[in-house]
């Protein structure tokens, strides 16, 4: 597709952002085109001044135009800064628009999206992206017309005035299009060398700050500066280089204004002589040569951000335009009868087609109420199996059912309700710790907070903490202990109420003091649901009804722990053992 | 303003530069005000000689290139042509120099900043944040470097071009140019006003930008749990209440700035219609001419910039300076692991390390990393330490080439405190692999030969060959001109770890050091590089750091470390009888093993 398609494209559906703002948008033109001509009015009304009141004396008549120069003035400036807050305002509500549709997206996006991407490309989606496009959503576009207008008006008085000065005076015309042009595509050239050399400075830094113990260690101090050197005499050069390209071209532009003075002052002078060109004529053509220049040279500087502004847009739209891989069903099903029976049935699963199988071939079945543990070295397909049962990703083949359901047949939300997940690492957040049970959730009161940490032995120590349950955690909870930020993680299960306990137990070891509380708190949960654990640390799960044993994708052990831990060459024993090694180390 | 003083010391090699920059400026801005007396004076001769001509030209022509008028006309033309060109050309020539000159200075004091960086001690690195050092070696100094450009330029410009300016005018007419002058100063302050509140509004734009970069971070990095909750929705609001209030505060620096334009417009234009009343008045009396309020009229515009620029001028100039002083805060960082006077070189170090009752305290921490360690290395022999992570382990071994120096207790190389050493030859004797492998974005053969001064090809090879990567830089299509990194081939971390240990043998030190440089290399390359350097280094102290026992397990003396202290030590199977922490760390080890190859 050629770029102009492209461009018309976006720009279409980038004004699906403005929409709300369309009225608004055409007040701001309307306001441009009247700031437009009154900044363009007042030449003219100087030359009316001049020839009609200076030259006769009559004071009043000066007086009167005079005063509507002050009401042209005043007016204008009240319409300009109406005008650009006006455009600034749904520039920025467009903006705000397009950030929040852009974040909606991401986050309804499958999670393997998330793996693919890393979270630092997301973010700049969201913000710097956005604020790319900041110029052109806001004032830019506004501004080209007002600049469009300008020249019209200012070509219009002109003309009116005297057409031979007109000619004369945009005679120097063609010279600044060609200059502007010639220096445009030099600057573009050396931009982009000085953003390269930039760049490499840049990194340089970077590097040898992470690396200074290398380089001091190797003795290379002497060497790295001598290179460093290097770098900076050719980042100094691409700058030099640019300033003497703004050092033509600024002073071009200045002796071309004042060289079209010149000729109208010249030519403008002998008309005047031949009393076919009035005093008054020649002071608006001198403003008049000033002012036309403004616009030419605005409209070619917008141009550019305006072709920049559009390649990030490009940038929004891909990820605007990304499928969800993980789709709600068309028509979901309500489930009926919620008991908390799960059921993988002969699950295959890889994450990319181009690797390896993470799960092959795997079948098991959890009973309402039952206790299912699953071990296995890491990287056995343990953690795979939890982002399978919350539809985090689809499997391949084989089918995963919820009480009789296939999970794809079921609504995203109803699916995940079911069940009370604790993530290995812990996550909290900086806010309150209600807040943290919560999630935000304005319909669990303080009483169902209390209830639940009271369930999980969790209350006394967070009543213990400075403001209780309003004690605000930074940094992730860093002020708390592993084993304290386990147990707030318990809570937030169970405010729910789930059908079904999803444990993925941490691997950091947890302080002694809080290890049985933990312990007794698993206890109390797992107490009337179906609960999932996947454990590292053997010894919470020898209760369990069943003990899957994973090994490479494959359950390779099924059984209660009396039974696995009977079978001498068993992984289940060797697992075992190992961790009663660690535990000695530990102690 | 003592920081000031040695800020502008920088300008001592471009002192000449920079006042003929000056110079050429004013006389930039000499030739500026011609054009508007210039104008003046056309159209007053022309008023007069309309009053002499009575005969009626024919046309436009005949006045222009025959008569005595057109002379005149001509004459003023090429004059005013004559100086814009002059104008110019000392414009541009002031460019040249003054901003020129600014890209030197700032050249000159990147190069202080980096020289600086490159001699401070690992403490520094430690206490600073990267990116904050970072800032001080890029942005700060950009910001610097207005102060030598922009800042020098424009004031230079404002007084010269405003002092010729307003003479002319007093010359002309006194009681007009203070009509033309009256709305001028308001134009100063306003626009000192409206860039400082730029300057302030945008560190609070910046912190909002950031809050709503971190909820984008939060939900995204924590979107399993936020999808197995439900909880989209409501990290939606959360996100679009910090957006909202980004889009609320953008609005208000929007608010001021929607103004300054306007503003300055409206008081340049008062200014202008000033002239044209006061003037016109004085027209109709008599007292000036048409002319001097086309010329009034272009003075206006001419000090409109300028005068506006002061107030940016000043916030820049502050703004400068900010970054200058915390600039200078580096510059002043005392470097205190350095030679002392008639220090000792080291070729004939033999590698002989003693820890005597060393404790070590990393700065700005209470507690102690090292407690007492006491330990002997007799030169040649090859020593390991074990332990968790967060032992102390590497922080022991930082301290034998300077990373870090002890607070307590003595460091004995060769029987010499290490500090008599001097530090380039103590380096110069280390090979050192680092945890962390940190290869720079250049070619192999650079990184291999990093540490020496100047490699054969055949050395290059040999201690790719000793670190067994050699085959494997073969295998890449530039050999050993593949350049590492973004830019370039990204190596495994096994690849990388063996470069680094290609870049300590080639140095061919009398110690080694290993810091877990074997961690991502499988057992089999392991054990390759381990029997070749075992040939190698048989003359060399070696020190080595692992976790796996089988890197370890044929070192003459294995340390176990544990909270700072070394509780355990002596060969692998003296170790293994005491079954202590050693012995449990390798059976666990081995059951791993096992569990593995089912």
């Amino acid at each position: 597709m050629d770029s102009k398609a492209v461009d018309s494209v976006l720009i279409r559906r980038l004004y699906y952002f403005f929409e709300p703002y369309k009225w608004w948008a055409l007040l701001a033109i309307g306001l441009t085109l009247s700031a437009a001509f009154l900044g363009t009015v007042r030449p003219k009304l100087t030359q009316i001044a001049v020839d009609d009141y200076m030259a006769v004396g009559d004071y009043e008549g000066l007086f009167f135009i005079i005063a509507l120069l002050g009401l042209a003035l005043v007016g204008e400036f009240i319409v300009l800064v109406a005008n650009t807050y006006i455009t600034r305002w749904f520039g920025q509500g467009a903006l705000f628009r397009l950030r929040n549709a852009v974040f909606e997206k991401i986050q309804s996006l499958h999670v393997q999206f998330f793996d693919k991407n890393p979270i630092g490309r997301l973010i700049t989606r969201t913000t710097s992206d956005i604020e790319a496009l900041s110029e052109l959503l806001s004032d830019g576009v506004v501004n080209m017309i007002g600049d469009l207008f300008r020249i019209f008006f200012i070509l219009s008085f002109m003309l009116a005035m005297s057409w031979e000065l007109t000619i004369i005076s945009i005679l120097v015309l063609p010279i600044l299009f060609y200059s502007t042009f010639w220096f445009k595509g030099k600057v573009r050239v050396e931009f982009l060398n000085v953003r390269d050399q930039i760049a490499r400075l840049n990194s340089f830094v970077q590097e040898h700050i992470n690396g200074m113990s290398v380089v001091q260690l190797f003795n290379r101090e002497e060497k790295q500066k001598n290179k460093f050197e290097a770098i900076n005499r050719d980042h100094r050069k691409a700058h030099i280089k640019t300033i003497f390209y703004f050092s033509i071209f600024w002073p071009v532009v200045e002796v071309l204004a004042s060289i079209a003075m010149a000729l109208v002052v010249w030519y403008g002078g002998a008309r005047a002589l031949m009393d076919q060109v009035t005093f008054g004529v020649l002071l608006a053509f001198i403003q008049y040569v000033r002012q036309f220049f403004n616009p030419i040279r605005g409209l070619s500087e917008k141009y550019n951000t305006l072709q920049s502004a559009l390649a990030s847009s490009e940038r929004i739209f891909d990820v605007l335009d990304t499928a969800n891989e993980v789709p709600e069903p068309k028509n979901p099903v309500q489930i009926e009868n919620k008991r908390g029976e799960i059921e993988f049935k002969n699950v295959w699963f890889r994450y990319n087609q181009d690797e390896e199988l993470i799960l092959k071939d795997v079948s098991f079945k959890a009973e309402p109420g039952e206790l299912l543990a699953i071990v296995g070295a890491t990287g056995a397909g343990k953690t795979t199996i939890i982002n399978l049962l919350l539809r985090f990703y689809d499997i391949d083949k084989g089918s995963i059912i919820v009480d009789q359901n296939d999970i794809r047949n079921v609504s995203l939300e109803e699916l995940r309700s079911y069940f009370g997940l604790v993530l290995q690492d812990n996550a909290l957040f900086s806010g309150t710790i209600h807040d943290n049970i919560t999630l935000g959730n304005k319909h669990i009161t303080r009483e169902d907070v209390i209830r639940a940490s009271k369930e999980v032995e969790s209350h006394k120590f967070i009543k213990k903490l400075p403001g209780g349950y309003d004690f605000v955690l930074r940094e992730r909870g860093a002020s708390l202990s592993m084993g304290q930020r386990q147990l707030i993680c318990f809570v937030r299960a169970m405010v729910y109420d789930p059908k079904v306990l999803i444990l993925d137990e941490a691997t950091s070891s947890v302080d002694s003091e809080t290890e049985e509380l933990v312990a007794k708190a698993c206890k109390r949960m797992m107490k009337g649901r179906t609960s999932i654990v996947i454990a590292h640390r053997l010894s919470t799960i020898q209760d369990a009804d069943r003990i899957l044993v994973m090994h490479k994708g494959q359950i390779r052990e099924n059984g209660p722990h009396r039974q696995l831990i009977r079978k001498d060459d068993g992984i289940y024993r060797k697992l075992y053992e190992l961790q009663y090694k660690d535990q000695a180390i530990t102690a | 303003m003592d920081s000031l003083k040695h800020l502008n010391r920088y300008t001592r090699d471009y002192k000449g530069t920079i006042f003929l920059g000056a110079l050429f400026l004013t006389g930039a801005n000499f030739f500026l005000i011609w054009i508007p007396v210039l104008i003046r004076r056309t159209m007053d001769e022309v008023e007069l000689l309309g009053e002499e001509y009575t005969t009626d030209f024919q046309s436009v022509f005949e006045i222009l290139f025959s008569s005595e008028a057109g002379a005149i006309l001509a004459l003023n033309s090429l004059l005013l042509i004559g100086t814009v060109l002059l104008y110019g050309i000392l414009l541009f020539a002031t460019r040249q120099t003054l901003i020129v000159s600014s890209r030197k200075i700032e050249f000159d004091i990147r190069n202080r900043i980096i020289d600086k960086l490159l001699t401070l001690p690992q403490r520094y690195f430690a206490s600073n944040k990267s990116g904050e050092i970072y800032v001080r070696a890029t942005e700060d100094v950009s910001r610097v470097r207005e102060y030598f450009g922009p800042v020098f330029m424009y004031t230079i410009n404002t007084i010269t071009r405003a002092g010729f300016i307003i003479t002319m005018m007093i010359i002309v007419n006194p009681r007009l140019t203070f009509w033309a002058l009256l709305p001028l100063p308001f134009l100063s302050l306003f626009a000192y006003w409206v860039s400082g509140f730029i300057n302030k509004y945008q560190l609070i734009i910046q912190e909002q930008y950031s809050d709503v970069a971190e909820r984008a971070q939060e939900t995204f990095s924590g979107i399993r749990l936020f999808k197995a909750f439900n909880r989209i929705d409501h990290e939606q609001t959360r996100f679009e209440e910090q957006s909202d209030l980004y889009r609320k505060k953008k609005l208000k620096l929007d608010m001021v700035e929607s103004l300054f334009h306007p503003t300055l417009n409206l008081l340049i234009g008062v200014s202008i219609v000033v002239v044209i009343w006061q003037g016109g008045i004085m027209v109709i009396e008599g007292l000036i001419t048409v002319g001097n309020i086309a010329e009034f009229v272009i003075y206006v515009a001419y000090l409109t910039w300028p005068v506006a620029s002061l107030g940016y001028t000043v916030n820049t100039f502050q703004k400068s300076l900010a970054s200058w002083e915390r600039i200078e805060k580096v510059l002043s960082e005392p470097v205190d692991i350095r030679d002392r006077e008639a220090a000792l070189t080291g070729e004939e170090m033999k590698g002989e390390i003693v820890f005597k009752d060393v404790s070590f305290k990393y700065p700005g921490s209470e507690d102690y990393a090292l407690k007492n360690v006491n330990l002997t290395i007799k030169p040649g022999s090859n020593v390991a330490f074990v332990g968790r992570t967060g032992a102390g382990k590497t922080t022991l071994i930082n301290l034998i080439p300077r990373l870090f120096d002890i607070n307590e207790g003595e460091l004995m190389i060769d029987g010499h405190d290490v500090k008599e050493w001097r530090l380039s030859s103590l380096r110069r004797q280390i090979g050192y692999v680092p945890q962390e492998t940190f290869l720079f974005s250049t070619s192999i053969k650079e990184n291999i030969a990093f540490g020496v001064e100047e490699a054969t090809m055949q050395e290059i090879e040999d201690a790719a060959d000793s670190a067994q990567v050699l085959e494997n830089i073969l295998d890449f299509e530039k050999k050993f001109e593949t350049i590492v990194g973004e830019r370039g081939i990204t190596l495994s971390g096994g690849q990388k770890q063996r470069t680094a240990i290609a870049r300590a043998l080639i140095k061919d030190p009398k110690i080694v050091i290993f810091d877990d440089s074997l961690s991502a290399v499988d057992t089999k390359t392991e054990d390759a590089i381990l029997s070749h350097l075992k040939s190698q280094l048989s003359d060399k102290t070696t020190i080595m750091i692992s976790h796996r026992i089988s890197t370890v397990k044929n070192a003459d003396i294995i340390f176990y470390v544990e909270d700072g202290s070394i509780v355990e030590k002596g060969s692998h199977s003296q170790l293994l009888e005491k079954e202590g922490r050693y012995s449990k760390m390798y059976q666990k080890q081995l059951l791993e093993q096992e569990i593995a190859q089912i």
